[in-house]
């Protein structure tokens, strides 16, 4: 079906607020008397508190207030599993945990109070490893975590937050059909997100004592709902408002400072702002989870996977309170499957305690960390039964009414379509010069659900104004939202207009996260779009001029006092039986002096739905491509002890504009999505194949198999010296 | 006391002798475009321009700017008209959460000022110190390239 405005390629006529900088940041946001909050955090893994003392912080000129766990509610916080305390309570659980936080006139001097505040620790036994956490007589993070609202009711140790488990078949009974069983061993490191925009809220109290949130948080409403319990006030006396956003990548979900800024502001009686350091962000944001996960597989001797079982451990952390997902985990462990059908398959992800920074959700959360594995695992598998990796990937690729692991069947799948069109576009079967090797990935996404509310209404002018109270994390949704709105009502994308509701307008929405904003997003505008259609519709003709234009209707109801205007709320409860295919193949070279790796070109093939926006959907295919090559081959949160060593963006080295690679992109379009207009995802299909691309690629170059994120060139080169070593 | 002039505007003001330039801006005289990222020079988000040449605000000092002349995300625009490297920056996707593009335009700015038809590899040289998190890049090489090739025409 032809479309007018959804297709076309607009460039970001939202944005001009963006590039003069008058667009207002939470860490913008400034309102009079407001003053400055900042939080002294733990310089130790597990201690216990036995004396904090502020007074001489207190007494400081320019210091407003200093609260430390005495001074605020006994209460813990989370965003499914509450067990974070406001400020650490008799004892701290990581290494930057909060401790005592501080209001001042001034940032700097804000800082410098914290100097003055004396703790007194007494240092207990901390665990960091989570293979050693879930041994017997492990240090316990916490001592009955089983207590904590939400909490999942599986707990094989004390230790463990959850478990998830996927299961099809009878996964023994699978192994014995097997001819050979191959098993290995992967890590991925801790890494965080990596946004420009650290943390910021700023949180005033009303001349009617209600809270006003501006905060870079991406689910408002959930937000609303949240600090309601935290603040122990009802969800009326708080309105979120909305500001753009910063980058979100899944790490924008939480609380973080805000109840802190909150007492802060309460005490004050003064607006409070708090802004994180990025140090503070690189120490205590909630970053992607590292894992250990062993791969084991069971094949037939023609390449066909018979079964399969996955283990992965993610180090979660001290707290449980960052993940929102209900399981309490980590929805990519489904991924152990890969995009193949495995008939007795047994996946687990155990998320584990330690006295480490919380992790939390990271785009795609779970899947680059179990993806690397699977994909690796199965060029591992094709060299030793001696099959192309590409071939024994066709032997076994997803068909259509093939179950996943989560037990839904699937249609309209491309997943050979896409693998296909990967090769083709990367010279896969070309030769190539010695050093360089070529590695293949592939990798699938559910498309989001959620629920959204939109409203329309008809100006005056014959305009239409979509209000909707989902931010825009960045990805140009507020665009693709007026698209579609303009599309319905056959209106030029100028005659669409976008207004951020409070979280005052609607009930409820569930935000941004989990690739659902165009599908329940673009289904809550176009549905209010067609009732208001309707509602034109009835007007012209009871007007008896069919053709009349939208400010004629307008202004004929607003003489009668009447504003034609819709609401739709879109809820999209289970996930639809399509998903979106990834097929991504690295060239790499290794230089065998050196170790290091370059990546000399790289193609990504996706399985589409309906493009609405071109230019936003290649914008997320190339920045969740680069997210993926920096998680391959550069960014890590190094640790020792609980302690992170990287803690500037000068340490934590996150891709540049020279790391990027020639890159090719093939769509393969095919209209069958939930979304408006049958449109998928994307925000989340382009990361997660890219590392086992490069893995599979350096193994293919210099046959050295790198089993742990990320691929430096000191593994690589210690490696090749070890292999020289032995022959 | 230091005087400095911003975006053309002269200021005269008292700041302690510690206060960044970036934070001089964005409290002192509430030009809160430019923005705080990684708060070590390392990502760009607050660059500017100094006398026209570019720095990190945030780890130069307000005093050192005493006497000399700042161009901000702010001064780019002139008369309500984009500068023509804000407007290629919307119209080929050289942004996404716009939290770095203060810095990326007043970056690519100075590179246009200094190499008006920069090869790919002077953009990539030019724009290393500038992160982005959004894009992967590719399409702030294609604006700058756009914004390049509107100034010849």
């Amino acid at each position: 079906m032809a479309h007018r405005i959804v297709g076309q390629r607009f460039g970001r006529l939202d944005g001009a607020d963006k590039v003069t900088g008058a667009a207002r940041y939470s860490a913008d946001v400034t309102l009079p008397g407001m003053v400055w909050g900042k939080a002294l955090r733990s310089p130790l893994p597990h201690a216990r508190i036995v004396r904090v003392d502020a007074s001489r912080a207190r007494a400081l000129p320019g210091v407003l207030a200093v609260l430390t766990a005495a001074d605020v509610p006994d209460l813990l916080v989370g965003r499914r599993m509450f067990d974070m305390p406001l400020l650490a309570r008799d004892r701290v659980r990581f290494v930057g945990e909060k401790v005592a936080v501080v209001a001042a006139l001034d940032p700097d001097v804000a800082e410098e109070a914290l100097a003055f505040i004396e703790v007194e620790y007494d240092e207990l036994p901390a665990v960091f490893d989570p293979a050693d956490a879930i041994q017997p007589g492990a240090p316990l993070v916490h001592e009955n975590p089983g207590a904590y609202h939400g909490a999942p009711a599986e707990r094989p140790h004390a230790n463990v937050q959850s478990v998830l488990r996927f299961k099809l078949g009878d996964v023994d009974a699978g192994f014995r059909e097997a001819d050979r069983v191959f098993e290995h061993t992967f890590r991925t490191q801790l890494a965080h997100h990596g946004y420009i925009e650290p943390h910021a809220g700023v949180i005033a109290l009303d001349e009617d004592e209600r809270v006003q949130v501006w905060a870079s948080n991406k689910m408002p409403y959930r937000l609303k709902e949240l600090l309601s319990h935290a603040l122990e006030l009802p969800p009326a006396r708080i309105r979120v408002n909305l500001t753009p956003i910063g980058g979100d990548f899944g790490g924008k979900g939480s609380l973080m400072d805000l109840p802190l800024a909150y007492h802060l502001a309460r005490v004050t009686r003064r607006p409070v702002k708090m802004v994180m350091r990025y140090t503070e962000e690189l120490m205590a944001g909630n970053p992607r989870h590292p894992s250990v996960v062993t791969m084991r597989t069971g094949v037939t001797k023609d390449g066909r996977i018979v079964a399969r079982r996955a283990t992965a451990l993610y180090n979660s952390g001290a707290y449980a309170a960052f993940k929102p997902a209900p399981s309490v985990n980590l929805g990519g462990t489904s991924m152990g499957a890969g995009v193949y059908r495995i008939p007795h398959l047994l996946l687990e992800g155990f998320c584990v305690y330690t006295n480490t920074i919380p992790c939390g959700h990271a785009r795609s959360p779970g899947e680059p960390q179990m993806l690397f594995a699977e994909e690796s695992h199965m060029d591992m598998i094709a060299k030793e039964l001696g099959l192309d990796p590409v071939e024994l990937r066709r032997r076994n690729l997803l068909r259509d009414g093939d179950a996943l692991a989560n037990g839904h069947h699937l249609e309209h799948v491309r997943a050979t379509e896409t693998l296909d069109a990967a090769l083709a576009a990367s010279d896969w079967a070309k030769p190539k010069p010695r050093g360089v090797g070529r590695g293949v990935a592939m990798g699938h996404r559910h498309i989001g659900v959620g629920f959204t509310n939109a409203q329309v209404r008809l100006e005056t002018k014959g305009t239409v104004t979509l209000t909707i109270g989902l931010p825009d994390t960045g990805t140009g949704a507020h665009l693709v939202l007026r698209q579609v709105v303009a599309e319905v009502l056959g209106l030029s994308i100028d005659e669409v207009q976008i207004e951020l509701a409070t979280t005052d307008l609607f009930e409820t929405d569930s935000g941004v996260g989990g690739s659902r904003v165009t599908h329940t997003g673009g289904r809550a505008a176009f549905h209010a779009a067609e009732k208001l259609k309707e509602q034109i519709h009835a007007e012209a003709t009871k007007l008896g001029t069919p053709d009349a234009s939208f400010a004629t209707i307008a202004q004929a109801a607003a003489r009668e006092g009447r504003t034609l205007e819709a609401v739709h709320f879109y809820d999209a409860k289970s996930h639809a039986a399509v998903t979106s295919f990834t097929a991504q193949v690295a060239e790499v070279a290794v230089d065998p002096a050196t170790g290091q790796v370059t990546v000399l070109r790289f193609t990504t093939a996706h399985d589409v739905g309906t493009i609405i926006n071109p230019l936003g959907h290649q914008g997320q295919i190339e920045g969740g491509l680069i997210q993926g090559l920096g998680f391959a081959l550069m960014e890590e949160l190094q640790t020792a002890e609980g302690r992170i060593s990287t803690l500037s963006l000068g340490d934590f080295k996150l891709p540049t504009i020279r790391d990027i690679p020639p890159l090719t992109t093939v769509i393969v379009e095919d209209a069958v999505g939930p979304g408006p207009f049958r449109a998928k995802a994307i925000g989340e299909g382009s990361i997660s194949p890219v590392a086992p691309a490069i893995a599979n690629a350096v193994a293919d170059a210099c046959g050295v198999r790198i089993v742990d994120l990320p691929i430096t060139a000191e593994k690589v080169y210690f490696a090749l010296q070890d292999r020289k070593g032995r022959s | 006391m230091i005087r400095l002039t911003v975006n053309g505007q002269a200021h005269e003001l008292d700041v302690p002798s510690y206060r960044t330039l970036l934070d001089c801006l964005r409290y002192d005289l509430g030009l809160t475009g430019s923005k705080e990222g990684c708060g070590v020079g390392v990502c760009g988000a607050c660059t500017v321009l100094l006398d026209g040449k570019m720095i990190s605000s945030c780890i130069a000092l307000a005093v050192f700017a005493d006497g000399r002349e700042v161009t901000t995300v702010e001064g780019l625009a002139e008369d309500e008209r984009l500068h023509p490297v804000q407007q290629a920056f919307m119209d080929a996707g050289g942004f996404q959460c716009g939290i770095c593009t203060p810095g990326q335009v007043v970056a690519a700015k100075a590179l246009l000022d200094a190499i008006p038809h920069p090869s790919e590899a002077e953009i990539k040289e030019w724009m290393l110190g500038n992160l982005c998190r959004c894009t992967g890049y590719y399409k702030i090489v294609e604006s700058i390239q756009a914004a390049a090739g509107q100034a010849r025409a």
